[in-house]
């Protein structure tokens, strides 16, 4: 019954990957400005509130672990698997965004990079929970989970500023193009391929996601059981 | 098709299939780990 489950899931996140793929390219029309270039939006912009969904369950799984950590372990070995999985598969996301908005900014503006606020906050916010990810893969003891859920809340915090650096800073980055007040918003024409791939990346993300998560919780499951045969040895 | 037009197409292409990529490869390497742990879980 869970194969068939996960299976069903599979196979409707493949269908709205295709769909959103049909509606991007072949539904959509193109930017009476920009020509064919602004279709990435239908990758870049999900990918971008992707990353910040994941890195805001990341949030959540830290501040668990933080809780929970004296009272009930096994809730905050929960909370720890879910802060690594959203920062983990948040990290992937956002490199998605980084590379994605460059290739969009080359033909738009004619150079891969600026240090405008909105792509400088973006790359801070990568770098931090990349080097979250390191942390947690170099650093050992009994104080690694306690010092990565820290570092989590503390790169969460760049969230909504990353979210709000060009609504507060105007600077090379495009205005919001949702909710940035009046002249912001998408043609009725193109708003389908927007929000078709949009549901697409968090079905895909979702399943990742948890991918990630059920794997972390099997390895924190082997790691406690060779403690414990290594303190019975 | 003008010569804007078809770099335009080329970069976004180029956006998609790296996209691609980057999430594939990803999933793959979750692939990769599952086996490995699955091969831990059995000798434990």
């Amino acid at each position: 019954m869970k194969k068939l489950l996960i299976g069903l899931y599979a196979g409707i996140t493949i269908l709205l990957m295709i769909w959103g793929y049909y509606q991007a390219i072949y539904v959509a029309p193109n930017d009476a400005m920009q020509g064919e270039i602004f279709r990435i939006i239908y990758y870049h912009v999900p990918s971008a509130a992707v990353a910040f969904v994941f890195f805001a369950i990341s949030l959540a799984g830290s501040i668990g672990f933080l809780a929970y950590r004296q009272n009930a372990p096994n809730k905050a070995q929960i909370a720890d698997a879910w802060a690594l999985a959203g920062a983990e598969v948040g990290v992937v996301f956002c490199t998605v965004v980084l590379i994605t908005g460059p290739l969009w900014g080359r033909r738009a503006w004619g150079i891969w990079w600026t240090w405008d606020a909105r792509l400088t906050t973006t790359l801070v916010l990568w770098l931090i929970y990349v080097s979250y990810l390191l942390l947690r893969r170099f650093a050992a003891g009994p104080q690694m989970q306690t010092l990565a859920a820290v570092l989590g809340i503390f790169g969460a915090l760049d969230v909504p500023i990353v979210y709000m650096s060009n609504r507060w800073w105007r600077t090379q980055h495009p205005a919001p193009v949702f909710g940035g007040g009046q002249g912001s918003g998408m043609d009725p024409s193109m708003l389908p391929a927007f929000f078709w791939n949009m549901g697409a990346w968090f079905a895909w993300g979702m399943f990742i996601l948890i991918l990630r998560f059920v794997l972390e919780r099997q390895h924190q499951r082997i790691a406690a059981a060779e403690a414990q045969a290594a303190l019975e040895a | 098709m003008d010569q804007a037009a078809i770099l335009d197409h080329q970069f976004r292409v180029a956006a998609y299939v790296v996209t691609w990529a980057i999430q594939l490869s990803y999933l793959a390497w979750l692939g990769y780990r599952w086996r490995v742990q699955k091969g831990k879980k059995q000798r434990s």
